[in-house]
């Protein structure tokens, strides 16, 4: 089969990237039952390209960038690259606002999956997060009463057209239930997020070595905000003065200028690093080196991608008291301290209970490995071609 | 979890029973490697007693599933408990296997040509 994947990848540096990648980098190997990948991606920055490896045993890819963040148009440029591939199966590797922090370009591109079966090809979606479970103001699309009404509004409108999609795919069981209820779809599936990593014969846990390093990874500025965590901190450094504090990551899209807000906001606290946009081979010094991993989430729109990478890499990790997270932590059997969120205390003495504790801090890190390497995404890409071939079938 | 294997004919089978989660795994998957290695394609895997699955458990059914598919063979499942039916559900995995209420329909189904 044939597939067309509409998807951000690295080198472009929008939300779902890294999972763009994984998906792609193991699809790839199913030659048996893939015949050629078209990647329909993100415009890049000028002087940067797409590239891939070539290999016989590889499956043929190529890069094919016709939509860009927040533009108007990508509905018409999408569809017309997808009639120009003639692919056998359209998969959407998207969450909300993967098409734009602006109303209606993210609206508008959530309308694609629905014209692209229009046009009679078959199409899933992998939703990551869903409308009715977003804090929309702390997801930097609040505003007014009215406003988040009416988005509410147009987000129910537009789930709706999300699931005239063949199939639609999530990653909590929870989202399968508010779907199938709320909005009486009957085609969507839970599947599991999948670990990015490869998993080693032995659980490779350890404390590592040099002063306590505390790690924060991911986009931030809307539901992700790194205040509490530095104030956190500065607590921590009066116990632990050589402790190391790693804001990996760069700023949402949505809210370009938060981290250099907060840099200048805390030059007086010492030992933080912005590292800013970690690369793939930089991925595993990061997470190698980190003693606990943190979530200095407000609120959440989905099943965490950093926790499972956090797992693949056995680390322990310091979660809020979300639902989502929590309630992900438990089925799929991950391990953490928790905190309350937004509160400094709360999460210097759930950062303490890891850093103090080596023998809690290793049971939580073989735990997460453990949890995070039970379906490497090599097997979760498997499931999505049972599906595939299934529509195809019909 | 308990497992107990046995072979009727051409077909591997396995009766489960219990939790059948991430730490279950390893015995399945190494059942269902040395099945394969003997030439046994067609496979069948009894849930009768299954109370819970999680989704690595699924996902070794699933390469199983592909493992005997690639070599003209199959593997069936039969006797889903209802909360481990609704996780096939949710996955919609139902809908990749071939599953049985009994044991003796899907041996019938195996000695069936297409």
């Amino acid at each position: 089969m044939r597939i067309d994947i509409i998807t951000t990848y690295p080198p472009g540096k929008g939300s779902l990237n890294e999972y763009g990648f994984h998906f792609v980098r193991f699809l790839r190997t199913k030659t048996e039952n893939v015949s050629e990948i078209i990647l329909l991606v993100d415009e890049l920055p000028e002087g940067e390209h797409y590239a891939f490896e070539e290999a016989p045993n590889l499956v043929p890819i190529s890069a094919r960038p016709c939509w860009k963040f927040n533009a108007p148009n990508n509905i018409f440029r999408i569809l017309k690259a997808v009639r120009a591939t003639k692919p056998d199966i359209v998969l959407f590797n998207i969450q909300f606002a993967s098409f734009g922090s602006s109303k209606i370009p993210a609206t508008l591109g959530l309308l694609i999956p629905w014209l692209v079966k229009l046009s009679g090809v078959k199409t899933t979606v992998l939703l990551h997060n869903i409308m009715d479970t977003i804090n929309l103001d702390q997801a930097g699309f609040g505003g007014s009463r009215i406003m988040v009404g009416l988005i509410r509004f147009f987000g129910y409108v537009v789930t709706h057209f999300i699931l005239a999609a063949d199939l639609v795919a999530v990653t909590i069981p929870k989202y399968v239930e508010i779907l199938e209820k709320k909005y009486h779809a009957h085609n969507v599936f839970l599947a599991p997020h999948g670990s990015f990593s490869e998993p080693d014969a032995d659980i490779p846990v350890s404390v590592p070595s040099g002063p306590p390093n505390i790690l924060t990874f991911g986009k931030f500025g809307t539901y992700k905000k790194v205040e509490v965590l530095v104030e956190a901190f500065e607590l921590i450094l009066q116990s632990h003065p050589t402790a190391r504090l790693v804001i990996a990551g760069t700023d949402n899209p949505n809210v370009e200028g938060y981290l250099a807000g907060v840099r200048e906001k805390y030059r007086h606290v010492p030992n933080i690093e912005f590292t800013g946009y970690v690369s793939e081979e930089q991925v595993p010094v990061i997470f190698g080196a980190a003693w606990a991993v943190v979530f200095p989430y407000t609120s959440t729109t989905g099943s965490s991608g950093v926790l499972h990478q956090a797992g693949g890499f056995g680390r322990a990790v310091v979660l809020p008291r979300l639902g989502d997270l929590e309630q992900l932590v438990i089925e799929e059997g991950y391990d953490g301290e928790f905190f309350e969120p937004e509160d400094a205390h709360s999460l210097k003495d759930a950062i303490i209970r890891v850093i103090d504790f080596p023998e809690r801090m290793l049971e939580i890190s073989s735990r997460n490995y453990l949890a995070a390497n039970g379906v490497p995404i090599t097997e979760v890409v498997d499931w999505y071609l049972f599906h595939f071939e299934n529509l195809l079938s019909k | 979890m308990e497992m107990t294997a046995k072979i009727s004919g051409s077909v591997a089978i396995a009766t489960l029973k219990g939790r059948f989660d991430a730490h279950e795994v390893p015995a399945v998957a190494a059942w269902l490697q040395s099945s394969q290695q003997s030439g046994l394609v067609h496979i069948l895997v009894n849930l009768e007693g299954v109370n819970f699955i999680d989704s690595t458990a699924l996902s070794s059914l699933v390469s199983g599933l592909k493992h005997c598919r690639e070599k003209g063979g199959d593997l069936y499942l039969c006797r889903l408990t209802q909360p481990v039916r609704v996780i096939f559900e949710l996955t919609r995995l139902d809908n990749a296997f071939t599953i049985f209420p009994v044991e003796m329909d899907a041996l019938v189904a195996f000695s069936t040509p297409c």
